[in-house]
């Protein structure tokens, strides 16, 4: 015996098994070899050859790899019977890896539907959140922006009107630098300001941000070429003629010249030199749209428009923005509380400019989007919801595909069961082919979702591709993606996996491949799921049915003013450095020269152009000056030349139109709209009452007042605004509006001719007519709605193929009794009826939540929408017809076939 | 590598042999090896390194048992008996393997007897 032991041993070595189980072992074995030595001695064979054969016959190598894990598994019955083989955890991933593949790629029919629905759901996230990744989570690339701030001054008391956030002075910017201590940097910006700028020979209109020097070292950003401002760039007004290039505008408009360093531009007809390229993606801190260039505030005076120019020196010139970088240690709470003792010393000090007003600070990931930001959110949130639940509709769909097959598969589980197959081992074997699916259906869906976010991001408007937010696809979106794959096949594998695993064996190996009986409760799941489906698309399309209708409602809005045939030339006269008699000369001649043009019948100039109308606040009526001690008056100022009422199509309620009389020398006059005359003249005629502008030093007397227009959105609530004529208030940048006889873009090249003779170097780049203002104004809603159509339109979609592949499936089970039904007399209709009933059953119940939860959720909308009511009946109507249409048609094709059934062929097949 | 369902299929045929064969008397190893290929003909063959292990897996699980039995005018040997769980497994998989076999049959057309 101790010669076998010694063998087994030698050949065994490295088993890690513990030692007495190891010696028990080896007895056993050397027992067999024994019995085996014997036998075939006694077959004839000599002892050394009996030996040799004995121990060579067995495979130690197979042996070391088996026995450990017998003994790992420890005794007792509380595995469960019929434990699965148990290798180490990734050997067995890798097993039901291999096992999974190909199980797909034997069903490609159903792998390919499978997927497919699940690329479709994923890729809607996808795009979606690439878009909410972008604008909302992660909207400026700069270097830790949790600890920025922006810093602006408001109203120390709000009201309604005025609580608006406002600039800041650069001298108030400066003392509150220099007094606070809790940045560790605080710079400043302007908003993006249109500018002229000449590259080689064309003038061409762009976007600059004055900014501190500070401003980039603030943010943590750095050039992607040259260098940004010095300390010493940043000390002397008009001595530092230097720009930095945003990235999108050095390769859009330089080619990406790699020698543009040292170049020589003008702005303004300044000459500029550029030292630097701003990081790729870096657009400024207003995330929705960035300037091309940055200039350094100490040109100011140079690049800003006529009336801003001291904005260096004067406290009520309020364009900057704070940026600042709080100190280590101190939290907003508490920087805010030293700016308010800040804006407190200020105001005592400068009650000139600085009464009533305080510093407020926000988090520059709030500040970001300045007003856009509840709509952004609240549309953002919408959408993220609504593709949400087309994904939860595809993944209904796809378990309801897995329970399908798995009834196809239950004998090939059931045996796996009556092999020895442990239940626990089993699910992760279908859970692992359902993540496989997920991350199929990812991988297809993350494709599907970059596809979508570009061609949705090249919806933007052209005309400002180069200073709007860039879409970034980046790690978050990935792991978002990734995520969202294993989440969904998770979620759709989990039911089917367990329920498959829960197969009885004896009964599954007892019963036949088409009896019925035993998958009702899987056809009972199944429609609950196709209930629930039914419900969230309705809601879908619901909402979709909404906002389609009130945007179409926005369409019909009258803005109060002419837009069909009306053109828009935006011209900055100032920035080609004309002085003021020059630039009034221009608008002269302009006026005079473009009027000859054939099929213009009027045109006027103005400051401000349709709806996107400037607010002032400071507004002093006189004989209310009192107000200003505790709310301001804030009104839409707008500069026009004469006709601008005829021209747009304004109607006059009282009092007269601006005339040639109304000049430098004579009385300054006014004209309001309707609303500030009821605002602030209740029950008055105020013609003849008397108005100081904002910072204004003479009272304006009022001569007319006419019907209230849209200023700044479509639909919204009326708003003060008060028209201050072009020959008293001069203005170095002016929209000129043109009335046309016929469509207003056939005029375009006429208009830019006529400018082009008065003046070459005047970029004339930005037209539009007035349809197209509507149009812009309604770009983000527009976009919106077809989102939300896209999406309602795959919801109903997935479901309508989710109906028709389960009242098919069910037809199919159901096959022999409908057999039975027919040779008993049943007629094909009443067959049809059987089954169309089964299934439009399960859609009316899905309706009547959908119903419910749209009514619901309507209610929460209504807010959003214009001219439609959340319960609106129209939407609910025609979103619950489309509805039962389709729903209709998935449930009466396997109505007919299941009519078609020959009960002989039915019954034979039992 | 052999699909999982094979090597199931085939492992679970293995412990229907073996439960079966210690059924109604205890058996050594050896013993148990010599009697599936003797019944099969020579058919089914049990390596050492297949045998042993399933033997002690069916022994943790709780269906067989073994113990070191000495006979007289015999070497020491490892007995394994059946135990009242193996039994159930037994019974349930005997009645499994002929379900199995007879849908088998009935997909495949070849009739058993």
């Amino acid at each position: 015996m101790s010669k076998w032991t010694a063998a087994i041993r030698k050949r065994l070595e490295g088993l890690k098994i513990p030692p007495e189980r190891e010696a028990e072992i080896i007895d056993e074995l050397a027992s067999h070899l024994q019995d085996r030595y014997e036998e075939l001695t006694a077959e004839g064979a000599t002892a050394e050859e009996a030996y040799r054969r004995s121990i060579e016959e067995v495979n130690y190598t197979d042996l070391l790899e088996e026995l450990p894990a017998t003994v790992r598994m420890g005794p007792g019955p509380t595995i469960p019977a019929g434990a699965a083989k148990s290798g180490s955890f990734f050997a067995d991933l890798i097993i039901d890896l291999r096992y999974a593949a190909r199980m797909l790629r034997k069903t490609p029919g159903f792998t390919a539907v499978a997927a497919l629905t699940l690329a479709l759901g994923i890729g809607a996230n996808t795009a979606v959140f690439t878009i909410i990744d972008t604008l909302l989570l992660n909207p400026l690339p700069v270097e830790k922006i949790s600890e920025l701030v922006a810093l602006n001054s408001t109203q120390a008391k709000k009201t309604e009107q005025s609580g608006d956030l406002q600039g800041i002075s650069y001298l108030n910017f400066k003392d509150v630098r220099d007094r606070s201590h809790a940045f560790s940097s605080l710079a400043a910006d302007t908003n993006p300001l249109a500018i002229t700028m000449v590259a080689t020979a064309e003038p061409h209109r762009v976007f600059m941000e004055v900014v501190t020097g500070n401003y980039f070292e603030t943010l943590g950003i750095h050039p992607c070429l040259g260098r940004f401002f010095l300390p010493s760039e940043d000390t002397t007004p008009g001595t530092a003629p230097v720009v930095v290039l945003g990235y999108a505008a050095w390769q859009g408009r330089f080619g990406g010249d790699p020698n543009i360093l040292g170049r020589t531009i003008k702005l303004n007809n300044t000459p500029f030199t550029i030292i630097g390229v701003g990081p790729k993606g870096f657009k400024g801190l207003y995330a929705v749209f960035g300037p091309d260039l940055w200039v350094p505030s100490m040109m100011a005076e140079q690049v800003l428009p006529a009336g801003q120019g001291k904005a260096l020196s004067d406290r009520s010139i309020a364009v900057f923005n704070g940026v600042g970088r709080l100190a280590p240690g101190v939290t907003l709470p508490h920087a805010q509380a030293e700016a308010a003792i800040v804006a407190t010393s200020l105001e005592k000090e400068y009650p000139d400019s600085n009464q009533g007003k305080a510093i407020m600070l926000r988090p520059l990931r709030e500040a970001a989007y300045g007003p856009e930001r509840q709509p952004l959110r609240f549309g953002g949130g919408l959408l993220m919801a609504i593709v949400g639940f087309v994904l939860l509709i595809a993944c209904s769909n796809v378990a309801n595909l897995l329970l399908a097959r798995a009834s196809a598969r239950r004998q090939e589980i059931a045996v796996r069961l009556a092999l020895g197959a442990g239940r626990g081992r089993l699910i992760r074997q279908l859970l692992t082919e359902s993540v496989l699916l997920g991350l199929l259906g990812g991988i297809l869906g993350f494709l599907m979702g970059y596809g979508g976010s570009r061609l949705l991001w090249s919806l933007r408007p052209a005309e400002f591709a180069l200073n709007l937010a860039e879409l970034r696809m980046n790690g978050s979106v990935f792991v978002f993606a990734l995520v969202a794959a294993i989440l969904t096949g998770l979620i759709f594998g989990i039911v089917p996996a367990l329920r498959s695993s829960r197969t009885s064996v004896s009964e599954v190996l007892k019963e036949e491949t088409r009896s019925a009986g035993a998958s009702r409760s899987r056809v009972s799941l199944a429609n609950t799921l196709l209930a629930a489906q039914v419900a969230v698309s309705l809601v879908l399309l619901v909402v979709a049915a909404l906002f389609l209708r009130s945007i179409q409602r926005e369409y019909t809005i009258d803005p109060g003013f002419e837009t069909k045939r009306l053109a828009l030339f935006m011209l900055y006269p100032g920035q080609a450095g004309y002085d003021r008699t020059r630039t009034e000369e221009f608008y002269k001649q302009a006026r005079e020269r473009i009027a000859t043009v054939p099929g213009i019948s009027s045109l006027t100039w103005a400051s401000n152009m349709p709806l996107w109308e400037r607010k002032d606040t400071g507004v002093v009526i006189e004989g209310q000056e009192q107000r200003r001690k505790s709310e301001e008056v804030s009104a839409v100022v707008n500069t026009v030349d004469l006709d601008y009422f005829s021209t747009l199509g304004i109607r006059f309620v009282e009092g007269r139109d601006f005339t040639l009389e109304d000049g430098d020398i004579s009385t300054p006059v006014a004209i309001i709209n309707d609303t500030m005359a009821a605002t602030y003249w209740p029950k008055q005629d105020p013609i003849g009452k008397r108005l100081q502008l904002p910072n204004g030093k003479k009272f304006l007397q009022i001569v007319g007042v006419v019907k209230t227009t849209n200023y700044q959105t479509l639909g919204e609530p009326p708003q003060s605004c008060l028209y201050i004529p072009l020959r008293q208030n001069y203005s170095d940048s002016m929209v000129l509006y043109v009335r046309t006889e016929r469509d207003p873009s056939t005029i375009f090249p006429a208009v830019q001719g006529e400018i082009r003779n008065l003046d070459s170097a005047l970029p004339v780049e930005d037209m539009r007519t007035g349809t197209k203002i509507i149009e812009q104004a309604l770009w983000g809603a527009k976009i919106g709605v077809g989102l939300l159509g896209v999406f309602g339109l795959l919801a109903l979609g997935l479901a309508a193929v989710g109906l028709y592949g389960i009242m098919a499936y069910s037809v199919n089970q159901r096959r022999r009794e409908i057999g039975v039904r027919m040779a008993l007399g049943a007629g094909q209709g009443s067959v049809s009826l059987l089954v169309l009933r089964q299934g439009m059953t399960v859609v009316l119940s899905g309706m009547a939540i959908g119903v419910l939860l749209a009514l619901l959720l309507g209610r929460v909308l209504a807010r959003f929408l214009y001219g439609v009511s959340g319960g609106d009946l129209v939407s609910l109507g025609t979103a619950a017809l489309v509805l039962l249409g389709v729903a209709f048609v998935a449930c009466y094709l396997p109505a007919r076939s299941a009519s078609r059934v020959d009960p002989l062929v039915a019954l034979r097949q039992s | 590598m052999e699909s999982s369902v094979e090597h199931e299929w085939k492992k679970g045929s293995a412990e229907l042999l073996i439960l079966s064969l210690v059924e109604d008397q205890p058996r050594h190893g050896y013993d148990i090896g010599k009697l599936i290929e003797r019944r099969s003909e020579g058919k089914l063959h049990f390596h050492v390194a297949s045998l042993y292990p399933l033997l002690y897996r069916l022994e943790n699980r709780g269906w067989i048992q073994g113990r070191w039995v000495e006979k007289p005018n015999q070497r020491r040997r490892r007995y394994y008996r059946l135990t009242g769980q193996g039994q159930k497994v037994l019974a349930q998989q005997r009645r499994s393997w002929r379900q199995f076999v007879d849908a088998v049959g009935r997909v495949t057309g070849v009739e058993h007897v």
